[in-house]
């Protein structure tokens, strides 16, 4: 029961990660490979803080979220400057410079040895320490969230991110300033991940870098893409896909050392075929 | 200090290798095509199959293993690249399936050789000669001489062979290349041929050097790119020096700081070069789109 509970707050955690994703790749139509390094943010911003300091998850939520949003502003106010190609190039870039200052500055991260003995999340003296509570927490995060973002969307806000994606020179001549309602939803992305970090860190209860490399970041991009890059519903459905699919794996019986090597190869496939079915919609040659 | 200077010139030459063969592709392509990091690790590993475990000689498997990854990207090509193509995919959605392709191909090489690092190396371990106060290896040596030259020789091609023209054509524009008779299904399979000929040597020259990793690929190919949008499109002039930048900015920080940071300095070099410069050296967009 505790191992089905266990999936549930993962199923949770990638499905914030994945939808905060959402708002970036599938309404502004930038492919983020960060999103990984957000979620490292947020889960070492509040386990520092609460392991050195002793303060209360309520103050370090939203320190985590204000410093990657800082990280963020910082990161899309250069990318914005560039076209597609190299907007993935600098993402991934920071990506590997949160991951490297998570993994080498020794003295406040540990390094590979990671934080042991995170607090478990408590608000106003209510300690969130059995699985299921976690799991109700979680998903009232998830539904926080979800909520934000699908009234964020269903905004005028949302509705020019929209335009963005299918043409930006278009939607910069009807007077929007398109670099700056990019740099917002990935702001807002940012500090959306950074909830999921906070979250890991108080349930696993102990932190290292591995959890937050560029592999994570791809995984939570494929999430995006499998579920339908702006379909907040079927991001939820892809992220509990693929987060059970290697248990599945093990059910059926393949070695542990196998299973992660066929996990990874099977998101790779499906990422191709997506990419195929998407092709098949677009019957009309782009205009060139 | 002078042994920094072989360090940086060494680094250098394979980030400028990296980013020669992955322009050669990109002309073409049009994408970053991030399954280029397999033909870096595939050429290492077919070295590693043939020089250790079927046990040629060493001068019979490289060319053998070259010739090995140079067809698996063309299958690649002609497997998954041609039939998206043929859907009208857009490029950042060939983008996302060559990352898929990075993902399934790198998981395969660790599936058979495993994750443990190896290396093809039968010779023993000497210490370098001493050349103007500076050590450097015969391993080292022999990377310097086939860089120059395979940098050299892809550059002749580019610029002098009817290929190479081709190539341009096409790279600059497929409709009017079409249209005078060029095929961009023939300079795309030529700048494979190339481009991952060079990414295999360039892998070999890595391994032969140090070790190889199914995912030492992936790190390579993102200093060639790093190289390649610090200098920019332009002409290889300014990928030397794109090269040369992040190579010297990367030895710096690990003389000053720790080598362990060399790996953040490279991105943080591209962010901050590109906060000032958003099209690298030659100044050169990657595309025709400018917002």
């Amino acid at each position: 029961m505790d191992y089905i509970l266990h999936l549930g707050i993962l199923i949770c955690i990638y499905t914030i990660l994945a939808q905060s994703l959402s708002l970036v790749a599938g309404y502004s139509g930038q492919i983020s490979l960060a999103q990984a390094g957000f979620y490292g943010i947020g889960a070492y911003v509040s386990a520092l803080i609460t392991v050195n300091l002793g303060f209360s998850v309520l103050l370090t939520l939203p320190l985590a979220m204000i410093l990657s949003g800082i990280i963020a502003y910082i990161v899309s106010k250069v990318a914005v400057k560039t076209v597609d190609d190299y907007y993935i190039i600098i993402t991934l870039g920071i990506q590997v410079v949160i991951f490297s200052i998570m993994n080498n500055w020794q003295e406040v991260t540990r390094g590979p040895l990671g934080i042991p003995r995170i607090p478990s999340f408590s608000i106003f003296g209510l300690e969130f320490d059995s699985k299921i509570s976690f799991l109700l927490l979680s998903v009232g995060f998830v539904v926080l969230v979800w909520f934000i973002l699908h009234h964020l969307t269903k905004s005028p806000f949302g509705r020019v991110l929209r335009g963005l994606r299918e043409d930006e020179v278009y939607t910069k001549s009807l007077g929007k300033n398109v670099g700056n309602y990019k740099v917002v939803s990935f702001v807002i992305s940012g500090m959306l991940a950074s909830i999921a970090g906070v979250l890991y860190a108080h349930y696993i209860s102990y932190i290292d870098p591995s959890s937050f490399t560029i592999n994570e970041s791809i995984f939570i991009l494929s999430i995006v893409i499998i579920g339908g890059m702006r379909k907040l519903k079927e991001i939820f459905f892809a992220a509990a896909f693929l987060v059970i699919l290697p248990e599945a794996l093990r059910f059926v019986g393949m070695p542990s050392s196998i299973a992660a090597n066929m996990r990874q190869i099977i998101y790779g496939l499906a990422l191709i075929l997506v990419i195929y079915r998407m092709g098949s919609k677009q019957s009309i040659p782009s205009a060139s | 200090m002078g042994q920094i200077f072989v360090y940086v010139f060494i680094s250098c030459l394979l980030y400028l290798l990296v980013a020669v063969s992955f322009r050669t592709l990109y002309l073409v392509l049009k994408f970053i095509h991030i399954a280029h990091a397999i033909s870096i690790a595939l050429g290492a590993y077919f070295s590693y199959l043939f020089a250790i475990q079927l046990s040629l000689p060493l001068f019979l498997s490289i060319p053998i293993s070259i010739l090995f990854s140079i067809a698996f990207m063309l299958l690649l090509n002609q497997l998954v690249y041609n039939p998206l193509l043929k859907r009208r995919v857009e490029y950042w959605q060939m983008l996302i399936a060559s990352l898929g392709v990075y993902v399934v191909m790198q998981n395969v090489i660790s599936l058979i050789w495993g994750d443990n690092m190896l290396s093809f190396r039968t010779w023993p371990i000497k210490e370098g000669y001493q050349i103007l106060g500076v050590f450097i290896t015969d391993v080292q040596s022999i990377t310097i001489i086939v860089c120059l030259l395979l940098v050299g020789l892809s550059w002749l091609f580019l610029e002098r062979t009817s290929i190479g023209n081709k190539i341009k054509a096409v790279s600059s524009n497929p409709e009017l290349a079409g249209i005078v008779g060029i095929s961009k299904e023939k300079a795309v399979i030529w700048s494979i041929i190339i481009g991952s000929g060079l990414a295999a040597c360039a892998g070999i020259l890595i391994a032969a050097d140090t070790d190889m990793k199914p995912t030492m690929g992936f790190n390579w190919l993102l200093y060639g790119v790093v190289a390649m949008i610090i200098g920019g499109m332009g002409k290889l002039r300014y990928l030397v020096f794109g090269a040369l930048l992040l190579a010297s900015a990367q030895h710096l920080s690990a003389y000053y700081l720790e080598s362990k940071w060399m790996n953040a300095t490279a991105y943080i070099i591209l962010i901050v070069f590109l906060y000032f410069r958003p099209y690298g050296f030659s100044s050169q967009p990657l595309k025709k789109a400018e917002i």
